[in-house]
C-alpha cells in the first residue's frame, strides 16, 4: 500500500508539473504580444501628453519590470539563415523565463501578483480563507440532505420520484439563475428581505467568536444555499442509481427477509455498497472546494477564488492564475489518490497495482 | 428530520432577528463594481484607484465638475504662463495653508520630489514616466519656498493642466534621508533600466524603500494631503475613506467648492453583479449607484415605490464607435466605408440599447462643446438605399453571390465583412445584430464575431478585424486625436490604421492651439475630414446615469467619470427629505 501511495504521490506531482509548465508557456507565450501600460488605456483620449513613442516605451519597460521579456523557454527558434532549409534552434541557456520561474516555484514562491505586487501566496490564502467556509459549508450540507434523503431513494415510491423530478430541475437550471432567484425571493424588500444580497457585512475582530460565526453564517446563507441547491443533484442522482441497483441484491433481501424496516436496510446495508461509486466524485469535490465557485462569487460579491482567478486572467495577471492552477491540479491528483486509497478501505477485495 | 427542519429554522431565525444594523448616518455608501487593485499613486490601474486617490492626496490643480474646468488646488492660483523661444515656462505658488498631517508646510520642494519619484528608475511608474515625460525642468524660487516654475517644450493649453495634475508626495516620507535630492530629474530620466551599473546607490536605496513600503496595498504608509485617510481596505469588499479631523483644506479662508470635504466616512463596497447591486440599493445597503445600466434605470426610475432614492443624468464624454480597419483591402476605399456608415440605425440603436439614454453626434466630439462641435454637419441617417448606390460608386458590383469588384491589377473581392466586438455587452451585440440585419437586407452577409476580451485586443492590435466596436472616452479639456487617430499610433491605439501626413498635422495642430476660436475652426475641420474619409463612426455619446438615497444632496452629478463629486456630497437630516 504504501509503495503504492509513493509511486502515486510522485506520478500526480509529475502531471502537476507538465501541466502547470504547459499553462505557463502558452501564458506567456501570449504575454510576449500585450504590453500593458495601465494608465494609458487604449481608447482614452486624455492620456494625451506622451507621445506615442513614449506609449509603446512605457510598455516595453512595465514588461520588463514585470519579467516577461528576454527568451521564454531553453530553446527558441532562430530566425533561418538566408540559404538554410528551414528552422534552427537556439539554445537560450538557463537565462529564460521558464527557468527563473520554475527555480521560484521549486522554493515555494510562487511570485507576486502583477497587479498589486502582493505574493501569490498571500492573496491564495486570503481566498481560500472566504471560498472554503463556503465550499466546505455547502458540501457538508449537501451530504447531509442525501442523507437524509437517502431511504427514498432506489426503491419506487412518489417521494422519489417527487426528489428525482426537483433533482433534474434544479440540475436544468442554471448556476446563476439559481442564485438570482433566490436573490430576488429572499433578499429582496418587495418579497422576503431575510438575508442580506452581498457580501460578508462588516467584521468585528473584537467581537467574541460566535458572535462572527453567527454574522458569518447569516451572510454566507444565500450563497451556501445556492451552491448545496446546485451541487445536490450530482450526488443524489448518482447514489439513486447506485441504490436501485444494491436493493436487487440477495443480502438485501436476506436483511428484509429479518424483518428489517426499509430505511434500515438502506442506511445500514445497501448505502455502504452503494457510496463506493460516489467516491470517484471526490476527485471532483475536492477540487471544487478550493476553486470555489466563480458564479456565486460575483453574484453575491464574495471576495474568494473563484473570483480571483476569473479577475486574474482577465488581467492577465499571469502569476496568481498559475498559482491558482497549480494549487487546484495539485488538490485534484491529491482528490484522486485519495479516492484510490478510500476504495481500498470500503471494498478490501480491491487490489491497486503499483 | 423534523429535528434536523426544527435546528435549521431556529438558526435561520437568530441569524435574521440578529442581523447587524450598522449605523450610516454620517456614512456615504457608494456601489463600486470592482476593487481598486492598487492604491499606489504612481500605478492608479483603474477608475477606482484614482477616485481613491483623488481623496486621499491632492494635486495642484483639480477639477471643478460643476464648472468642467481646472481650478487650483495645492496650487494658490491658477499658475502664470509665460512663453519664451523654445520653452513653455509655468510659475506656481502653493497654498500658504497646505500642510502634511503632522504640520509641516507642503512646499516646491515636494513638488519637485515628485516629479523625481515619477521619474526614478526601478518603480513601478511607466505610465506616469510618460506622461509627465513632457515636463523638462523644475526651478524652486530661491525666496520663497512655495513658488517653483515648470518648464517645457510645447504651447499647448492641454500641457499647462497637464502640468498640475498629478498626486503631491511628501518628501519627508518617502525619502526622509533626501536620498534623490542631489540628483537632476534629468539624471534621473537618462537612466533606465537597462542601465542599472550606473545607477547610482542613492537611488537603488530609494527604490527600494518605496519597494519596502508596499504602497499598492498599504497605501496608508504614505499620509497624503488630501481630505481622507485609509481606514479600511478588505480586497474586494469594501474601501473606508475617513475624513480627517484636521485637514489644511478647513483652515481656508472662504474655501472654494473643491476645498469642501462634507462626508464623514466614505464607504466603497465592491458588489460585482449589477442586479444585487440594484437590490442593495433598494433594500438601503448602498447610496449611491453610479454608471447604472440604463434598463435598471428607467425601470427603477419609473417604479413608484423608488420614493426614497433620486435620480439623476449627464451627458457623458464617452462614446461607442464602430471603426473601419482600413488596411483591409475591402475596407480601403471611402466610399464603401461611407456605406456602411448609413447601416447604422443610430436613433433606434440609442432607444434598444440605451432606453435612449445616449445622444447621437457628427463625430468625436460632443455636441455640448458649443463651438467645438461641426453643427453644420449632418447626423449619419440610417439609409440602406444610399448605402448601395456608395457601394456601386465605389465599384462593387451586386450578383447572386453578393457583392464583388474586381480592382485592376488586384485579386477579385468579396463584400462579407466581419463585424467583431467586444463579448458580455449587450449594447454591442444589439449594435452587431443591427448592423448584419441591415447589411442583409441589401445583400451583405456580415458575420458577427463576440470575442473575449483579451482576444479581441490582440486581434485589434494585430490588425486583423475588419469592422469592429470600441468604446472611447474623452474629456472636455482635450482635444487630442494622437492616441486613436495619429499614424504613429497604428497598431497602438489607432487600429483603423487611419492617418496620412495632412491629417496628422491637423492633429497636432488641434492639440497645440492655444487661441480658442482657431481650435474650434481646426475642430471642425477635422470633423469634415472625419466625415469625408470614415475610419469610425462614432453610434452615439453616453449619458451617465446615477440613483442616490434622496437624503444626499450636492452630488454633482456630471459626464466626466466617475461621474459625482464624492467628498461634495451633503447628507440631509432624515426629516427633511420629501420624496
Amino acid at each position: 500500500m504504501g509503495r503504492f501511495l509513493l509511486h502515486r504521490l510522485l506520478r500526480a506531482l509529475l502531471a502537476a508539473w507538465a501541466i502547470i509548465s504547459v499553462i505557463f508557456l502558452l501564458s506567456r507565450a501570449g504575454a510576449q504580444e500585450r504590453p500593458p501600460a495601465s494608465r494609458l488605456a487604449e481608447g482614452s483620449l486624455s492620456a494625451t501628453t506622451a507621445s506615442p513613442v513614449q506609449r509603446r516605451q512605457a510598455g516595453q519597460l512595465q514588461q520588463r519590470r514585470l519579467g516577461l521579456t528576454g527568451p521564454l523557454f531553453y530553446v527558441s527558434a532562430a530566425p533561418a539563415p538566408a540559404a538554410g532549409l528551414g528552422w534552427r534552434w537556439h539554445w537560450n541557456g538557463r537565462a529564460n523565463q521558464y527557468h527563473q520561474w520554475l527555480r521560484r516555484l521549486v522554493h515555494a514562491n510562487l511570485g507576486v501578483s502583477f497587479r498589486d505586487g502582493q505574493p501569490v501566496t498571500l492573496l491564495l490564502g486570503q481566498s481560500l480563507r472566504y471560498t472554503l467556509p463556503l465550499t466546505v459549508g455547502a458540501a457538508v450540507c449537501s451530504i447531509g440532505l442525501v442523507w437524509l434523503v437517502a431511504p427514498h431513494l432506489g426503491r419506487p415510491s412518489w417521494r422519489r420520484r417527487f426528489l428525482l423530478g426537483l433533482f433534474f430541475v434544479v440540475d436544468a437550471v442554471p448556476l446563476f439563475v439559481v442564485a438570482l432567484l433566490l436573490l430576488l425571493l429572499l433578499a429582496n424588500p418587495d418579497a422576503l428581505a431575510w438575508f442580506p444580497a452581498y457580501g460578508l457585512g462588516p467584521e468585528d475582530a473584537a467581537a467574541p467568536w460566535p458572535v462572527r460565526l453567527q454574522a458569518l453564517a447569516y451572510h454566507l446563507a444565500l450563497p451556501l444555499l445556492t451552491l448545496t441547491l446546485a451541487s445536490l443533484p450530482a450526488l443524489a442522482v448518482p447514489l439513486d442509481a447506485a441504490l436501485r441497483h444494491e436493493l436487487r441484491a440477495d443480502y438485501v433481501l436476506t436483511a428484509r427477509a429479518k424483518g428489517l424496516p426499509d430505511s434500515l436496510v438502506i442506511r445500514h446495508h445497501a448505502l455502504r455498497n452503494a457510496l463506493l461509486p460516489a467516491l470517484t466524485l471526490l476527485t471532483e469535490l475536492l477540487p471544487g472546494l478550493v476553486a470555489g465557485s466563480v458564479v456565486v462569487e460575483l453574484v453575491y460579491s464574495l471576495p474568494g477564488m473563484g473570483r480571483l482567478l476569473a479577475e486574474a486572467a482577465a488581467a492577465h495577471d499571469y502569476p496568481v492564475l498559475l498559482g491558482g492552477v497549480l494549487l487546484i491540479a495539485l488538490v485534484r491528483l491529491l482528490g484522486q489518490l485519495l479516492a484510490d486509497w478510500l476504495y481500498t478501505l470500503a471494498d478490501p477485495r480491491i487490489r491497486l497495482p503499483v | 428530520m423534523k429535528r434536523y427542519l426544527l435546528g435549521l429554522g431556529c438558526l435561520l431565525g437568530l441569524s435574521v432577528c440578529s442581523s447587524p444594523t450598522p449605523n450610516h448616518a454620517d456614512t456615504v455608501r457608494i456601489r463600486w463594481a470592482r476593487d481598486p487593485e492598487n492604491l499606489d499613486p504612481l500605478v492608479l490601474p483603474n477608475a477606482q484607484a484614482v477616485e481613491t486617490t483623488n481623496l486621499l492626496h491632492c494635486s495642484l490643480l483639480t477639477v471643478d465638475y460643476a464648472q468642467k474646468k481646472f481650478v487650483p488646488w495645492l496650487a494658490e492660483t491658477m499658475p502664470t504662463v509665460r512663453r519664451t523661444d523654445s520653452l513653455t515656462l509655468v510659475t506656481y505658488r502653493l497654498r500658504p495653508e497646505a500642510a502634511w498631517d503632522n504640520g509641516q508646510p507642503i512646499l516646491a520642494s515636494d513638488v519637485a520630489f515628485t516629479l523625481k519619484v515619477m521619474s526614478c528608475p526601478g518603480l513601478p511608474n511607466e505610465a506616469a514616466r510618460a506622461q509627465f515625460a513632457f515636463i523638462e525642468s523644475i526651478q524652486l524660487d530661491s525666496l520663497d519656498r512655495r513658488r517653483f516654475t515648470l518648464a517645457f517644450r510645447g504651447k499647448s493649453p492641454d500641457l499647462v493642466q497637464a502640468s498640475g495634475d498629478y498626486p503631491i508626495l511628501a518628501e519627508h516620507q518617502l525619502d526622509p534621508r533626501g536620498q534623490l535630492r542631489h540628483i537632476s530629474l534629468a539624471a534621473l530620466r537618462a537612466d533606465t533600466v537597462q542601465a542599472t551599473p550606473r545607477r547610482s546607490a542613492s537611488v537603488t536605496a530609494f527604490a527600494r524603500g518605496y519597494a519596502q513600503k508596499n504602497l499598492g496595498r498599504h497605501p496608508e504608509n504614505l499620509p497624503g494631503s488630501g481630505p481622507y485617510v485609509l481606514k479600511e481596505w478588505r480586497a474586494g469588499r469594501h474601501v473606508l475613506l475617513q475624513r480627517k479631523k484636521q485637514w489644511w483644506g478647513d483652515r481656508v479662508p472662504a474655501a472654494p467648492p473643491q476645498l469642501r470635504a462634507h462626508p464623514k466616512t466614505l464607504d466603497y463596497q465592491i458588489i460585482t453583479d449589477d442586479a444585487t447591486a440594484l437590490l442593495a440599493l433598494r433594500r438601503g445597503d448602498i447610496d449611491v449607484y453610479p454608471m447604472m445600466p440604463a434598463k435598471e434605470f428607467v425601470r427603477l426610475r419609473q417604479n413608484q415605490k423608488a420614493g426614497d432614492l433620486a435620480f439623476y443624468t449627464a451627458d457623458s464624454y464617452e462614446m461607442l464607435a464602430a471603426g473601419f480597419n482600413m488596411r483591409q483591402p475591402a475596407l480601403r476605399d471611402a466610399l464603401t466605408r461611407q456605406a456602411f456608415s448609413h447601416l447604422f440605425d443610430i436613433p433606434g440603436l440609442i432607444q434598444a440599447s440605451q432606453q435612449g439614454l445616449a445622444y447621437p453626434s457628427v463625430s468625436l466630439v460632443s455636441p455640448t462643446a458649443g463651438p467645438l462641435y461641426n453643427d453644420s454637419l449632418p447626423l449619419l441617417t440610417f439609409d440602406p438605399q444610399k448605402a448601395q448606390a456608395l457601394l456601386t460608386q465605389a465599384g462593387w458590383t451586386r450578383n447572386s453571390q453578393g457583392w464583388t469588384r474586381h480592382p485592376a491589377g488586384a485579386a477579385p473581392q468579396r463584400l462579407e465583412p466581419t463585424f467583431s466586438y467586444r463579448a458580455g455587452e449587450p449594447a454591442y451585440e444589439a449594435v452587431a445584430l443591427q448592423f448584419r440585419a441591415a447589411a442583409a437586407k441589401i445583400g451583405i452577409q456580415v458575420q458577427p464575431r463576440p470575442m473575449e476580451a483579451s482576444l479581441f485586443s490582440q486581434q485589434l492590435r494585430a490588425g486583423r478585424l475588419e469592422i469592429y466596436l470600441q468604446s472611447l472616452s474623452g474629456n472636455p479639456f482635450v482635444y487630442n486625436f494622437a492616441p486613436i487617430l495619429h499614424s504613429q499610433s497604428t497598431g497602438w491605439g489607432n487600429f483603423t490604421g487611419f492617418g496620412t501626413a495632412t491629417t496628422d498635422q491637423l492633429i497636432e495642430a488641434i492639440a497645440a492651439e492655444e487661441d480658442p476660436a482657431r481650435q474650434a475652426q481646426l475642430l471642425r475641420k477635422f470633423q469634415r475630414v472625419l466625415r469625408q474619409d470614415c475610419p469610425l463612426v462614432v453610434l452615439y455619446f453616453l449619458r451617465y446615469r446615477l440613483a442616490a438615497a434622496r437624503r444626499l444632496t450636492n452630488l454633482h452629478v456630471t459626464g466626466i467619470r466617475p461621474g459625482y463629486e464624492a467628498a461634495a456630497i451633503k447628507s440631509q437630516p432624515a426629516g427633511a427629505v420629501r420624496p
